[in-house]
């Protein structure tokens, strides 16, 4: 890997890094959710930094190719990731669920009350 | 002395038959209380339940049939029901039933009690197709929880108080009823059918649309064999 290559992929990847942070200071990402993200940056800025590692690993995996590995684990990666999301937007939809109908139990006895107090009021 | 019994009927957007319904409820068995789930009706349900002056829960947010059934399940639970009849309110569900779902459970012959339109074949039948999609499920149940059912989707059921602690904590979402068949016998709830006549639907339309049907079916089976998979380890 040529080193111009290797410092505009630093750059990227600083880039990738002041956007998480911005949005986490922002308040817009919660840091549970934003983990994933960073630890894959940090992931990726090592294997810019020391590019032999990628060779070894893909190796290992029996991988020919340097970029087909690095693909199939960026890939492998991004499954991971959109599968979290599934798991959280499933976990959500049963809070909603449950405090929808919280909501409705509470309002039935608030209804019902305010229709005693008007009653005694008449 | 008849249980404590609340039958709870979801409706989403039923302005014409709602009404119906209900007085149906009212006259055949008045010695039961009733629960209109409003699943969020864009149209004007609300304002005719209001006007009625029945009990009824409005949920802010849709849920669908199986969020509105938990709904009243968990309302029944909080006020201490002995038994609950879900029933479409759409006019289907012929009330005259009630009382003979009821006096099973309160017999102590079952926990569940479906009325079933295929026991005795009367009444509306459903088309060709959806009826080999429910015989599908109903082996399908039986080979994964022993549980012998004709009508596995209908929606016309009573169940006693455990089986309500069981649906108000956890109930099917989507399209609930054959799951939650296999939820309830695989903990031991005993399920039996009565033969009903049911109407064809007087508005509205089935929750199950003929584009859906592979998506129900696929999610349905599924949901059964991991229920399955999942009581093994209880």
């Amino acid at each position: 890997m040529s080193l111009t290559l290797q410092l505009s992929m630093i750059a990227a990847e600083l880039i990738y890094f002041a956007v998480i942070l911005y949005f986490l200071k922002k308040k817009t990402l919660s840091l549970k959710y934003t983990l994933i993200w960073l630890i894959g940056g940090l992931v990726m800025l090592i294997l810019t930094i020391w590019p032999m590692l990628m060779v070894r690993l893909v190796r290992l995996f029996g991988v020919q190719d340097q970029m087909n590995g690095l693909f199939s684990m960026l890939f492998f990666f991004i499954l991971m990731i959109i599968m979290s999301l599934t798991s959280i937007v499933s976990k959500q939809s049963d809070k909603i669920r449950s405090l929808t109908q919280e909501t409705a139990l509470l309002e039935k006895r608030i209804r019902e009350m305010e229709d005693i107090s008007e009653g005694k009021n008449d | 002395m008849m249980l404590k019994t609340l039958v709870i009927i979801p409706a989403f957007n039923e302005r014409e038959c709602i009404e119906n319904t209900i007085k149906e409820v009212q006259s055949a068995c008045p010695e039961v209380d009733l629960l209109v789930v409003n699943d969020c009706s864009e149209d004007d349900t609300a304002d005719i339940l209001r006007r009625l002056r029945v009990p009824f829960l409005d949920l802010p947010v849709n849920l669908g049939i199986g969020g509105a059934v938990q709904a009243g399940y968990r309302y029944a639970l909080e006020n201490g029901y002995e038994a609950a009849i879900q029933l479409d309110g759409d006019g289907q569900h012929d009330p005259r039933y009630l009382s003979e779902m009821v006096k099973t459970l309160e017999n102590g012959d079952a926990d569940i009690v479906i009325g079933s339109r295929f026991l005795e074949k009367e009444g509306f039948q459903s088309s060709g197709a959806r009826r080999a999609g429910i015989r599908f499920l109903d082996r399908l149940i039986g080979l994964c929880s022993g549980v012998v059912v004709t009508d596995c989707t209908s929606g016309f059921r009573a169940v006693s108080a455990e089986n309500i602690r069981l649906y108000a904590e956890d109930y099917p979402v989507d399209y609930p009823e054959p799951e939650a068949i296999v939820q309830a016998a695989l903990k031991g709830a005993r399920i039996r059918e009565i033969p009903v006549v049911m109407r064809e639907r007087k508005t509205g339309s089935s929750s199950i649309r003929p584009l859906h049907s592979v998506y129900y079916m696929t999610k349905v089976s599924l949901a059964i064999l991991l229920l399955r998979l999942g009581g093994k380890r209880a």
